[in-house]
């Protein structure tokens, strides 16, 4: 699904986190927004979400305007930093949340939720898990599983916000590479945020980067540093 | 050999004995003093105390009182602590120090309060008497003036121990498409239930005992206004002190299991309860 | 391939301008907020309006005379010396049994600390009573008492020991945590430094733990001055004696007198505020000297 950002402002309080931001992502994309902390791309990336609402400008998904439509009815998944798992239920239950707050009439059998799942434990390659506390497992599995929860619903759109910053390398690595895999093949548009240079190059088709508030430069990676569009691209980048 | 940063032997226990023999004469032995009086002339005479007519009715009304008081408050601890921890709006600093306002104010003052508005020559006394509302004198009342004097409880317990906990799992639930009642009801309440607890035992304890207040709103119609407390008073100025103190005991035994309750989720859920002030 | 393409200007097709923009994701304010502000309202905010009206409309001269007549007075001398007595003992043994529990090892320990709650958990009036069995001159303290000359019970002595019942968990309670918070390295650091261990408390540990402990003899003071239940039962209640000014307002109602006993709660609203106005201060600086140090 296509997003438009058009013209989003935001502030808290005096400080201005969003001086009129425009982004048009394509559909099935894998985007990065990259800036250093207090560059507003966490704030972006929330107002996208519908977890903050900007003060104007608009947001649209698939040519429509969801700016004034709540969070709930978004359909996006969003994986936290530091995994917001519900720490009283099990991996199979946090999976199965989404599913299970759905309306009578759409909500999927119970079966059909089990199932669902477990495909989603083997998406992420978790099979098996499902019983067990997010208490008992690694950050790399929690985060997994946040992965499986947001993706549970179906949705079009996962919005990521630093969704490795809270692991180690190497565990970093493994699952870059499964995000990337599980985004080409549910075929997501994919938004995340990062701080990293080096982890948005390397997984995201088109790098946003963000300073004070305003978009840099919008392009693909090896345009970036071929053709850096401002002194603090440069220096950001390079 | 002495270690730098403790005391010697002799002090550590002369200041642990100064410490619990305080700990005895003020609390201990008031506490056993209950006990031993209401058992002073055997246990026959204990429960004819408490099995007496007035004595039962005191019971009833002070069950009555609490079983309304306590669900009341108890909403609206949660609401307060929903609006004041999860979100930010102007005031909230405010809001916070007015919900505690019923502590610093006295009992006594409270109970007036509402015979200033319920009263006969009160704000609403004659529009209630005109149409026959009888407040003042009778339960409502003893529950309003109860439910004043415990307003702040679970609000107290919950509000710094939601803040703590953060509104992540909050706005997970609600990107995976929960609403407000369901994302309290399925990812917060979860997370707050023994706090959730702790806050309304303490606000069960301090409703069954409230004195000053319901004092001067109940009337002391004996049999009929008098909760638990007030009876209590009631006998012991009439010198039936086995009465007293049989009735009183078991308002004690509440308050040792109010405690017991209390010093059981502290050892079991520590960091549940662990952000509230106390 | 996306580019950083040019934008059709805001409010473009499509694009419908909202009346009114939702300002938070998260919900449930507009209910809980209505909820907390009718209940307050009704229930706290109301009543104390009341109070303040109905003494504004006695007048100054007419408040001024049934709010500070001689026996007023008196009750108000009663309330508040005793309160502070009864705060600053607990100051001395609340910071005593706080540090004794946060210290030390010894058997009957957890028992010791759940007892240190009761006075939250027992209703006043048995408390009151309880006080008054053991205290008076028939009690079991009371008595040996009595015969080498002291009493306890039915004079200004029994309000005091009542207010030193209520309010000792209050300093405890607020002293224990920041106690088990400090480190014991400023203590080895001062110790290093030659201090003997009654210096290191004095000049070291005591400023440390003095907002604590200030705060909690404000709060004990503050709830000793309103305390009614656990008082009357042992204070003789004798006017210009042993009347403390919660006890005073009840009498005057009972005899009628609803100008004399709102003008008396007025004066003490007044002054629970300004103690809760204190409270907040010293809790406010104790955290901005926290953070900063």
């Amino acid at each position: 699904m296509t997003i438009t950002i058009d013209h989003l402002v935001k502030t808290f309080g005096t400080a201005s986190a969003l001086n009129g931001v425009s982004l048009e992502i394509p559909d099935k994309s894998f985007v990065a927004l990259l800036g250093p902390s207090g560059s507003g791309k966490t704030t972006l990336l929330r107002i996208i979400a519908g977890l903050e609402t900007a003060d104007s400008g608009y947001v649209l998904f698939g040519g429509e305007d969801v700016t004034d439509r709540p969070v709930q009815r978004r359909n996006i998944g969003f994986v936290f930093q530091h995994y917001a798992l519900f720490r009283h239920m099990t991996v199979a239950q946090n999976i199965a949340f989404g599913l299970t707050v759905m309306k009578r009439r759409e909500r999927p059998s119970k079966d059909a939720i089990a199932a669902r799942v477990d495909e989603l434990l083997a998406l992420v390659q978790l099979p098996g898990l499902g019983g067990r506390f997010p208490s008992q497992l690694s950050g790399g599995q929690r985060q997994r599983v946040a992965l499986a929860r947001a993706l549970a619903r179906e949705p079009a759109i996962l919005l990521l916000d630093e969704p490795f910053g809270a692991l180690d390398t190497k565990v970093r690595r493994e699952l870059r590479g499964a995000l990337r895999e599980i985004h080409d093949r549910v075929g997501l548009t994919s938004i995340f945020v990062t701080h990293d240079r080096e982890e948005a190059f390397a997984l995201a088709d088109t790098v946003a980067i963000l300073s004070n508030g305003r978009i840099e430069q919008f392009a693909a990676p090896r345009e970036i540093e071929q053709a850096p569009a401002s002194e603090f691209v440069r220096d950001f980048v390079i | 050999m002495k270690s730098a940063t403790t005391e010697a032997r002799g002090i550590r226990a002369l200041l642990i004995g100064l410490a619990l023999v305080w700990l005895a004469l003020i609390i201990l032995l008031p506490l056993l003093a209950v006990f031993a009086q209401a058992f002073d002339k055997g246990f026959a005479t204990f429960w004819a105390a408490i099995v007496e007519p007035d004595a039962l009715a005191a019971i009833r009304l002070t069950l009555l009182t609490a079983i309304i008081v306590v669900p009341l408050n108890c909403v609206f601890g949660m609401c307060a602590a929903w609006a004041i921890s999860k979100h930010d709006f102007r005031g909230r600093d405010l809001l916070t120090t007015l919900i505690d306002l019923p502590f610093s104010v006295s009992p006594v003052v409270a109970g007036l309060m509402f015979v200033l508005l319920f009263g006969a020559n009160g704000w609403f006394g004659p529009w209630l008497i005109a149409h026959g509302v009888r407040i003042m004198f009778a339960v409502p009342a003893i529950v309003i003036a109860t439910a004043f004097v415990t307003f702040p409880y679970v609000a107290r317990e919950l509000i710094p121990l939601m803040s703590a906990q953060g509104k992540a799992e909050e706005e997970a639930a609600l990107t995976l498409g929960a609403g407000f009642f369901q994302t309290f009801w399925h990812v917060t309440l979860p997370n707050i239930r023994w706090g959730l607890l702790y806050g309304v035992l303490l606000t069960n304890a301090r409703a069954m005992g409230e004195f000053g207040a319901v004092s001067v709103v109940s009337g002391h119609i004996r049999g009929l206004t008098d909760t638990m407390p007030l009876h209590v008073e009631v006998l012991y100025n009439e010198y039936n002190f086995v009465g007293a103190f049989a009735v009183a005991s078991l308002l004690a035994a509440l308050a040792l299991v109010t405690l017991a309750a209390k010093a059981l989720l502290e050892w079991r859920h520590r960091d549940s309860i662990a952000a509230s002030g106390h | 391939m996306a580019t950083a393409s040019a934008l059709p200007a805001p409010g473009g097709a499509g694009r419908r301008k909202p009346i009114f923009r939702r300002r938070v994701a998260m919900p449930g304010l507009g209910l809980t907020l209505g909820v907390t502000l009718l209940w307050l309202g009704l229930l706290v905010l109301l009543p104390i309006a009341a109070v303040i009206v109905r003494s504004l409309g006695l007048g100054p001269a007419h408040f001024a005379e049934v709010a500070l007549s001689a026996r007023a007075l008196a009750a108000y001398r009663l309330s508040f010396g005793a309160a502070l007595a009864a705060a600053a003992i607990n100051g001395v043994f609340g910071l005593l049994i706080a540090w004794v529990l946060v210290r030390y090892d010894f058997p009957g320990k957890r028992l010791a600390g759940a007892l240190v709650d009761l006075p939250f958990a027992l209703p006043t009036a048995v408390a009151g009573i309880a006080l008054t069995a053991i205290y008076a001159n028939t009690g079991i303290v009371g008595g040996p008492l009595g015969k080498i000359g002291i009493t306890l019970a039915y004079n200004p002595a029994g309000v005091v020991l009542a207010l030193i019942f209520i309010g000792l968990p209050f300093v405890v309670r607020t002293v224990e945590p920041v106690l088990a918070d400090l480190g014991q390295d400023i203590e080895e650091a001062a110790a290093t430094l030659g201090a003997s261990r009654l210096i290191v408390f004095r000049r070291v540990l005591l400023p440390e733990i003095l907002p604590a402990l200030l705060t909690g003899f404000a709060l004990a003071f503050a709830r000793g001055v309103g305390e009614y239940g656990s008082v009357i039962f042992i204070a003789g209640n004798m006017p210009f004696r042993s009347e403390i000014a919660p006890l005073l307002i009840v009498t005057q109602l009972e005899q009628f007198d609803y100008e004399g006993a709102t003008a008396i709660a007025a004066v003490m609203l007044v002054v629970s505020f300004a103690m809760l106005a204190v409270i907040n201060l010293i809790q406010a600086r104790e955290r901005t000297w926290r953070n900063g140090g």
